[in-house]
């Protein structure tokens, strides 16, 4: 079966195969190719089901990498297309026209990431409605210090605590201290 | 405690002038406690102990504590998990709207101090910051056991009159939308004008009305009917 | 608001109008909201509305060692956990080119089949209760906790048991525990008939759910449906048997199918997926005395266990359907970055969106319990 996948991709440039197991096979190409990739994967290898799309923030390199998965329902295999994007701006085409369930994916990577998906149809915030700071999941947003100057923390100083501090014991250090 | 019941204005003791008056209150008081409605609002992952709490193997119902759709109807709003700060502004507007005398419980070590979501960029961490609470029943999750054991220690305290957190939100009221608008931002205001039922209640504490309450009064924009209709269909079906 | 200051503003006559759905509603699962747009009490559209849950879990788990992880990912679904540490574990398994023992994925199936069967009479009661049928949700919710009993026994905890870890399961089942997993499993099976007589051959319900929610084995796979839902449209497809995971393979079981893809058929899939548990189960409880071996393999120094760098993309069959996880690592001693896909990703968002249009109000209940949508698993 894997040989039939090689066969539909031999068309493609730069393009980078690699079977990591018996149904697992990692693609790796150019952002440009991918949706020739997915449309000759749907089309003639009935690669129909759309696992999940995954967004990788690589902060160091200035991209984003963004994975494909796709599931053949005729030959039990998972497809994983790899492509990076430039983090700046930042800007993709949306797959909705090929596969629906990318709408979802898309638009939670939209407010985790803040990586727009040209003509998927719905960009608007979903989970994050209600909140102001930048998309979290990106490498440069530090929950820990957001956490630390917005909410409020329990001051938790029992008596028994007291005494245990009193001979040298107790929880004194905050986790970041310690770490 | 006893400093703050001279406060309260219609329940003070001193404006008691029938001897039968504290016979009726305990009554009041007994059957409170007997006949508890408690919100059906499933906040977070603590509510998955409620059902089995709530059916035939531990039975809430025996101790008179049975689900209840909606908030005007409700006596007890259980916070059962950690709160988003998107869940955290239903759970004040839900808990405005409960009649008095209203119960706060929270479930779950994420309401003390916000458990192991401690890092987490979406969660309040401390719920009685924003609301008074009652009781807490802490454990990740409780045990049906020890919501029953925590209900039943409201029940206790109902009885012998020492569950009075929804007196303290209107007497600090200004302590509790001030951590409320710095969360929320200035612009908070919720449909409910505890002001006014304060007031109402003869409730109004020396802390109701402060710094934060002036923001609020300052941004406050009069409550408008929605607007309901989309629009007009051609032709009547 | 005090009632004096209220003036209702008068409209022109329309039987059209808008409707918050939740999330404080009995009717809605979870803590999750739909607005749904009604012309009389037929829905013409609906729109989700997540993120009363969001707690951030992918980036939480940036920040966490592999190992304390294993306490978080079981949170992410609350009503079937195990899958959720079980796939984290495999997951953690594939980049560090480790694998449990053959004793401790027997008793990971154990644990996960026990989860479904408990995540199922959880959702049959959830069903029954939308259609009025509330004897059903008491006795399904008492019955899964005979379920939770045998957790409790086998790992210390009632819903989050946080036993299984990267290279195993923290311990062996205990003495007498698969004789008495054998006996709740043949009280379960006599139990079955009363299930059918109460709900599954119910008037009532059979009247209710047919026909509502319905989809098309075409618009399933366009949608992205699957688990239960999607075997309901008639599609063969099981994760268990098609791209099977631990010693799936070993074990017989049947993927159960219905044509017809609406509630009812949801449910019947759900019901025939109760027995087959059942039956692996049985096979394990004759089996796993035979299977010899530790329960896992030593694992490096937890505090300062550096995973190879890499990257992995790991499925499971929920009770719900597919959950994966998507981790990549650095070679750090913390997850770069996982991604968790739940399988009501799908379904309460979009699918619930498409198959609420049409329905009547008091059946959009139905429809998002008989996906057995979990928000959660939509917030992470």
């Amino acid at each position: 079966m894997s040989r039939a996948i090689e066969h539909i991709l031999r068309d493609l440039e730069h393009i980078a195969i690699r079977h990591d197991s018996e149904r697992r096979v990692r693609i790796d190409l150019a952002s440009e190719a991918l949706p020739a990739l997915l449309e000759l994967l749907k089309g003639r290898a009935g690669f129909v089901h759309l696992s999940a799309i995954s967004c990788v923030d690589w902060i160091d390199s200035g991209e984003f990498e963004l994975v494909y998965h796709l599931w053949s329902y005729e030959l039990n295999t998972l497809v994983s297309a790899h492509i990076r994007i430039p983090r700046d701006p930042g800007v993709y085409l949306s797959v909705y026209d090929l596969y629906q369930p990318a709408a979802f994916f898309e638009r939670d990577i939209h407010e985790m990431f803040g990586l727009y998906f040209e003509g998927s149809p719905d960009m608007r915030p979903f989970i994050l409605t209600e909140w102001n700071g930048p998309p979290p999941m990106r490498k440069d947003f530090d929950s820990e210090a957001f956490v630390n100057q917005t909410f409020q923390w329990e001051t938790y100083h029992p008596d028994w605590l007291k005494d245990l501090e009193e001979q040298g014991g107790g929880i004194d250090k905050r986790p970041e201290d310690i770490r | 405690m006893s400093n703050e019941r001279e406060v309260i204005g219609i329940h003070a003791e001193a404006k008691r002038g029938n001897p039968l008056a504290h016979v009726f209150d305990e009554l009041t008081r007994f059957c409170r406690a007997r006949s508890l409605f408690m919100l059906h609002y499933c906040t977070g992952c603590g509510a998955i102990e409620l059902p089995p709490a709530m059916t035939s193997r531990f039975d809430m119902e025996r101790l008179g504590i049975q689900p209840m759709v909606t908030p005007r109807q409700a006596d007890i709003l259980l916070v059962t998990g950690y709160v988003s700060v998107k869940t955290l502004k239903r759970i004040i507007l839900t808990y405005e709207q409960m009649s008095a005398p209203k119960y706060v419980i929270g479930i779950c070590s994420c309401t003390v101090n916000g458990g192991m979501y401690w890092q987490s960029y979406a969660t309040a961490k401390v719920l009685k910051a924003y609301l008074p609470v009652d009781m807490y029943i802490a454990g990740c999750m409780p045990r049906p056991e020890a919501v029953i054991a925590g209900l039943r220690a409201l029940i206790d305290d109902i009885e012998a009159d020492r569950a009075e957190s929804w007196k303290r939100y209107y007497q600090h009221y200004d302590h509790y939308l001030g951590n409320q608008q710095s969360l929320f931002g200035d612009d908070w205001q919720t449909p409910t004008d505890i002001l006014a039922e304060a007031e109402h209640y003869g409730l109004l504490g020396e802390h109701t009305r402060g710094k934060h309450t002036a923001l609020l009064e300052r941004h406050q924009r009069p409550l408008e009917a929605l607007e309901m209709r989309l629009r007009v269909p051609e032709e009547p079906e | 608001m005090r009632p004096e200051n209220y003036q209702a503003k008068s409209h022109p006559p329309s039987n059209e109008y808008e409707l918050n759905f939740g999330p404080n509603h009995p009717g809605i699962e979870g803590n999750y909201a739909l607005r749904v747009k009604l012309r009389g009490d037929r829905v013409i559209e609906a729109r989700a509305d997540a993120g009363y849950l969001h707690r951030g879990f992918e980036k939480l788990m940036e920040g966490r060692l592999w190992i304390q992880n294993i306490a978080l990912v079981p949170r992410i679904c609350v009503p079937d956990p195990t899958p959720m540490e079980v796939c984290y574990s495999l997951s953690v398994e594939t980049l560090c080119v480790l694998e449990a023992p053959e004793r401790a994925q027997w008793i990971r199936v154990m644990q996960l089949e026990m989860s479904r069967l408990a995540a199922h009479l959880f959702a049959f009661g959830g069903h029954a209760a939308t259609t009025g049928l509330y004897t059903n949700m008491f006795w399904g919710v008492a019955d899964r906790d005979l379920i939770l009993d045998r957790f409790e026994e086998l790992t210390g905890g009632r819903v989050y048991s946080i036993y299984n870890l990267p290279g195993g399961v923290r311990r062996d089942v205990p003495d007498g525990f698969l004789e008495r997993l054998a006996a709740l499993l043949d009280y379960l099976e006599a139990r079955l008939e009363d299930y059918d007589n109460l709900f599954f051959r119910n008037q009532v319900f059979i009247r209710r759910a047919r026909d509502v929610g319905a989809m098309t084995r075409e618009q399933a796979l366009e949608w992205g449906v699957t688990g239960p839902n999607l075997r309901a449209t008639g599609l063969a497809f099981d994760v268990r048997r098609d791209d099977p995971y631990l010693i799936y393979d070993q074990l017989e079981f049947d993927v159960i199918t219905q044509q017809a893809g609406d509630a009812l058929a949801r449910n019947l899939v759900r019901r025939g997926e109760l027995k087959q548990s059942i039956r692996i189960l049985r096979q394990i409880i004759e089996r796993l005395p035979a299977v010899p071996g530790p329960v896992r393999v030593p694992i490096p120094n937890p505090l300062a266990w550096n995973a190879p760098a890499g990257e992995t993309y790991t499925r499971v069959e929920s009770s719900k359907g597919e959950l994966a996880y998507y981790v990549v690592s650095t070679g750090g001693d913390k997850p770069y970055r996982v991604q968790v896909r739940g399988p009501s990703a799908m379904h309460a968002v979009r699918v619930l969106e498409k198959l609420s249009v049409g329905a009547r109000l008091e059946d959009v209940a139905q429809i998002m319990f008989s996906l057995d949508a979990c928000p959660p698993e939509v917030d992470r």
